[in-house]
């Protein structure tokens, strides 16, 4: 322990010192570190956030229709390849496709591929695109496209829209409504469940029925009522604050019985009482005793929402009763999905569902590390 | 009398995120039928742990030194304890011929389920009674450890009863199943001071009527005078002297002994100071290397004290001390 | 009130209601505290002795107002000024906070973890605003973190660096930068070791003389109380049963519960024979105690008169009271 006899100070001293100086945080971050699966949750997550925030750059074209290939509706995904019959190059290239309709197609339009060696298409990288804004700045440069027409890494959909590009800007709308949603919910859950927790009592009786009434409402034909009431004639980002709103709305119930729970436990702690015997005011007590002091814990409780407001998202979408056009999330791209033609031929259209997936378990590695990380005592028998 | 208990070598790390921590280094002892021995030491002494190793309680991240062997004399042959392994092996011995009491009794009663059902468990598992016997020898138990009104108490619950009755209680339930060596980790730390007496009495009553071996457990010397026969002193993780209580406590040899006998405020001289042990007790994760005690000990005697673990030296027949002094004085200067 | 007296209580009660029982009728009450008088002479150190049940924190805490004080007076002049704690406004609570302090039991629970040493022992100056600026609360954070003899250097560690010892002086020091005149020291030493006790209790005996503080000191354990104590209280029940001035007590122990409490604590010479009678028993029920004296379940002295009526504290000695009906036959 901190000893009266000094030694000379070496690299074990140094730690011992960072160790006694650590405050909870850093104790917490270093706890976390030390969980394989949470940093690597951690490290994808950051990923597919940066790659949905820089999505303009990262994808060749615009994901609406104003971006869309007409050439090459509901195409395979191309992959690049550096060898062919024709010979092999540095650069890697995809082929040209042409659009005929013949009698041997039964006169649908079918798309093939020309593979002659004037027919590549060479990849190239920081090509100049389409227009973009990104900060209010206009660029025009993307992180790769092909030296003439256009490339679908991940196919394209019934209209010509490329998947791939849709894919990186529905991880971006999701994150985005999930993130609106998330603080709606956290900021309704700190007012609601801080005055619950706090004064408890009668107060907390009350403030305790409503959000159990509250609670108990299935959330589906909610959801379904308050989206059929969005007039047709809104703007897509009208609709997008909107849907975000309701599921904040409906979401700070479980956020604010933890924190209530937290409060309650935490204002009969010592130290509390400690300054409350100085005369500190209640303003003084939940700044500097309370608030720090579940602060880890509602960083978890927030993390761990964010799945959950994704998928509602995704549910309410898919349904068709949340985004639409243009706006564009998992759920919209999934709109399409449920017809037999998209089912046999165009298994491309499911490649983002895999995005998601990763995205929600990123989501509960990370939380799932934070929470045993700030509390090292839930699970002593590890 | 025979040999009940033997520890030989005890060494426990604990594999703990802060890095490895030796909780317990090298501790030998033994335990004869119907002796009850004090096990002294403050925080960090170790003694819980020591105590909790008897039964394998540790947790999972408990490491086991090799040299380590618990050899437990029951009627039938020896037991290894060391050697069970599993939860069904360690049944014999947990509950049936070890019994343990805890210093919080609420801890060691369910909530939710009345004391009377608990014990009746108890005997269920680890004897062959039926129920309704099993519920007469609890009523009988209770009885025997004082408490009134034993047939009502049986359906009541552990939240209904005094510290001192629940206690009882614990102690009632830990002997019901006739255990041959029983564990007491600070029974008495929590209660009144006026309770702690008559349980002390309580226990020394039922050594002479049950025959049993007590390994009592607590930081408070004064307990131990009146109540053990034999005492160990622990200091982080090491015994550092060891003898009947009447030579340990009227002699004591280990400057750790003597700092701990010093520093007690005594009824009997109001005006003497009160005189602690200078320093802190080291965290568990900075051991001080040879003799555990050197970085506080008053009567250093140099370099060996702070390099070599000091062996134990007989005071007399049966007084022992881990003290550089006393080898010293042994091997003639 | 004595001129040197610090702060009296006069008559206190302490009662705090159930909830639930009886629908209708009188709410039962648990009475944790029960006509106590006492005077605490300015620059003493006044024990407090009682198990639990007995209201002795309870009771330091009603001397605090951190404890609603049912009935009584309770009486504070320290020579600026002179309050009675059951009518004080709220500026005149605000000015009682600075002058009296708490330490607690718990070392482990008394400090937040989240706060660095420096600002643990800075918070009663922040709150209580008794500084000006930065520069002089780290002064003060100094001056009496080196008097509670902690290492400067380590102010700037959090909690969970230091042992139980070392978190206890914190803890004093804390309670001590508001250069309070009476301090409540709650089981202060209880869950410290034995070694580092003695250590603790010297440096608030050091602390008092040098500051000039009045203690009052409450414990379960009557040997360290006699060692560091000028003076010494014994409550039962909720109820004062003697008090006297240390050596007098200790000599001359006159309530049969102080001699039961005296002989119960285990002596380091195992041959020592306990002549005073072990007790028996347990206290009573705290919402349904028997009539009269309540320590008669376990007196083995008991008579009629004590199932009757409730005996009153009487002058036995010089400053040493006892509220027993039979103190002079057992003497």
């Amino acid at each position: 322990m901190t000893d009266i006899t000094n030694t000379a100070p070496s690299t074990n001293q140094k730690l011992k010192e960072a160790y006694f100086t650590a405050s909870q945080g850093q104790l917490i971050w270093q706890r976390f570190k030390r969980n394989k699966s949470a940093l690597a949750g951690g490290w994808v997550l950051i990923i597919l956030i940066l790659s949905g925030i820089f999505s303009p750059f990262l994808t060749p074209y615009d994901a609406t229709i104003a971006g869309r290939d007409k050439d090459y509706l509901n195409g395979a995904p191309q992959v690049p390849s550096f060898c062919d019959d024709n010979g092999c190059s540095i650069r890697p290239f995809v082929y040209t496709y042409e659009r005929t309709r013949s009698f041997k197609t039964n006169f649908r339009w079918v798309s093939e591929e020309k593979t002659g060696l004037e027919d590549r298409r060479y990849v190239t990288f920081f090509s100049k695109g389409m227009e973009y804004k990104f900060l209010g700045i206009n660029f025009d440069r993307h992180l790769y496209g092909v030296d003439k027409g256009q490339i679908h890494i991940f196919g394209t959909d019934s209209t010509g829209k490329d998947i791939f590009s849709r894919t990186l800007t529905a991880v971006n709308t999701s994150m985005a409504v999930g993130t609106i949603g998330v603080f709606i919910a956290f900021f309704l859950a700190l007012v609601i469940g801080g005055v619950s927790g706090y004064y408890g009592g009668k107060i907390d009786s009350v403030l305790q029925m409503i959000t159990d009434t509250v609670r108990t409402i299935p959330n589906i034909p909610l959801f379904m009522a308050l989206a059929a009431f969005i007039p047709d004639t809104w703007s897509s980002e009208e609709r997008f604050f909107f849907i975000s709103l309701v599921l904040g709305l409906i979401g700070w119930t479980t956020l604010a019985r933890r924190i209530r729970t937290h409060l309650l436990s935490e204002r009969n702690q010592e130290y509390v009482l400690a300054a409350q015997l100085c005369g500190a005011s209640p303003s003084h007590v939940i700044r500097r005793h309370l608030l720090p002091s579940f602060t880890s814990y509602i960083i978890v409780d927030l993390v761990i929402s964010f799945p959950y407001m994704i998928l509602s998202e995704t549910a309410l979408s898919f349904i068709g009763l949340g985004l639409k056009d243009p706006v564009n999330s998992l759920g919209v791209m999934l709109q399409n999905v449920t017809s037999a033609d998209v089912l046999l031929n165009y298994q491309w259209y499911f490649i983002p569902v895999i995005f998601f997936i990763v995205l929600v378990l990123a989501f509960v590695f990370v939380g799932d590390g934070l929470r045993d990380a700030a509390d090292p005592y839930a699970d002593t028998n590890k | 009398m025979s040999r009940l208990l033997d520890v030989e070598n005890l060494t426990l790390d604990f594999d703990t995120d802060e890095g490895r921590i030796t909780a317990v280094d090298d501790v030998s002892f033994s335990l004869e039928a119907g002796e009850i021995m004090g096990l002294v030491g403050e925080s960090g002494s170790g003694k819980s742990v020591t105590a909790k190793a008897l039964m394998k309680l540790n947790a999972s991240n408990a490491i086991y030194g090799q040299n380590t062997k618990i050899t437990l004399n029951l009627a039938d042959g020896p037991v290894d304890i060391m050697s069970l392994r599993t939860a069904k092996e360690l049944q014999v011995v947990r509950g049936g011929a070890i019994s343990m009491i805890f210093q919080e009794p609420m801890a060691s009663f369910a909530p939710a389920i009345t004391i009377g059902a608990q014990m009746v468990e108890q005997l269920l598992i680890h004897t062959s009674m039926s129920a309704i016997k099993a519920q007469e020898v609890s009523i009988e138990m209770l009885n025997r450890v004082g408490i009134s009104d034993a047939s009502t108490r049986f359906k009541q619950y552990a939240f209904e009863l005094s510290g001192g009755m629940r206690q009882r209680a614990m102690i009632a339930m830990a002997l019901s199943t006739n255990p041959k060596l029983l564990i007491a980790d600070e029974p008495t730390t929590a209660l009144d001071v006026t309770i702690q007496a008559q349980v002390i009495d309580l226990m020394k009553d039922l050594v002479k009527d049950f025959g049993m071996g007590i390994v009592f457990i607590t930081h408070d010397l004064g307990v131990i005078a009146q109540t053990a026969d034999t005492v160990a002193v622990m200091y982080l993780g090491r015994v550092v002297e060891k003898g009947p209580v009447r030579q340990v406590i009227g002699n004591p040899s280990h400057p750790y002994t003597q700092g701990l006998i010093q520093a007690l405020p005594r009824l009997d001289d109001l005006d003497s100071p009160l005189t602690p042990i200078p320093g802190d007790i080291p965290s568990p994760l900075e051991r001080p290397n040879g003799c555990v005690f050197n970085t506080r000990c008053s009567r250093f005697l140099g370099p060996q004290c702070s390099v070599t673990i000091p062996e134990f030296t007989p005071i007399s027949h049966d007084h022992m001390v881990a003290c550089h002094i006393y080898q010293q004085d042994q091997k003639g200067t | 009130m004595k001129r040197d007296t610090l702060i009296s209580a006069t008559d206190v009660s302490v009662h705090y209601p159930i909830n639930g029982g009886k629908l209708f009728g009188p709410k039962p009450v648990v009475r944790a505290v029960e006509n106590v008088t006492l005077n605490i002479t300015k620059g003493s150190f006044f024990g407090l002795v009682g198990e639990s049940g007995s209201g002795k924190t309870t009771l330091g805490r009603a001397m605090l107002k951190a404890a609603p004080i049912t009935s009584g007076i309770v009486n504070f002049n320290d020579g600026e000024v002179n309050y009675s704690l059951s009518n004080m406004d709220a500026k005149e609570l605000k000015d009682y906070r600075a002058r009296s302090q708490l330490i607690f039991q718990d070392p482990y629970a008394a400090l937040s973890p989240r706060m660095t040493v420096r600002d643990i022992i800075a918070e009663p100056l922040e709150i209580m605003k008794l500084t000006s600026s930065r520069e002089e609360t780290d002064r003060r954070v100094r001056e009496i973190a080196t008097k509670c003899r902690l290492n400067l250097e380590h102010l700037r560690r959090f909690p969970h660096a230091f042992s139980g010892g070392q978190r206890q002086r914190i803890s004093i020091a804390r309670a001590l930068v508001s250069e309070p005149k009476f301090v409540v020291a709650d089981e202060s030493v209880a869950a410290l070791d034995v070694s580092i006790q003695a250590d603790v209790l010297n440096l608030l005996k050091e602390i008092q003389q040098e500051m000039g503080l009045t203690f009052l000191f409450i414990s379960h354990d009557l040997s360290v109380v006699a060692h560091i104590c000028d003076h010494v209280a014994v409550m039962y029940f909720g109820r004062l049963v003697e008090t006297a001035p240390t050596r007098e007590l200790f000599n001359n122990p006159s309530h049969p519960y102080t001699k039961a409490l005296l002989s119960a604590i285990p002596s380091l010479d195992p041959d020592a024979k306990n002549l005073a009678q072990k007790l028996e028993g347990e206290i009573p029920s705290p919402t349904n105690p028997p009539p009269g004296c309540k320590f008669q379940t376990r007196c083995p002295h008991a008579i009629d008169i004590c199932r009757r009526d409730e005996p009153q504290l009487e002058k036995i000695g010089e400053e040493h009271d006892v509220a027993c009906h039979r103190w002079q036959e057992l003497m």
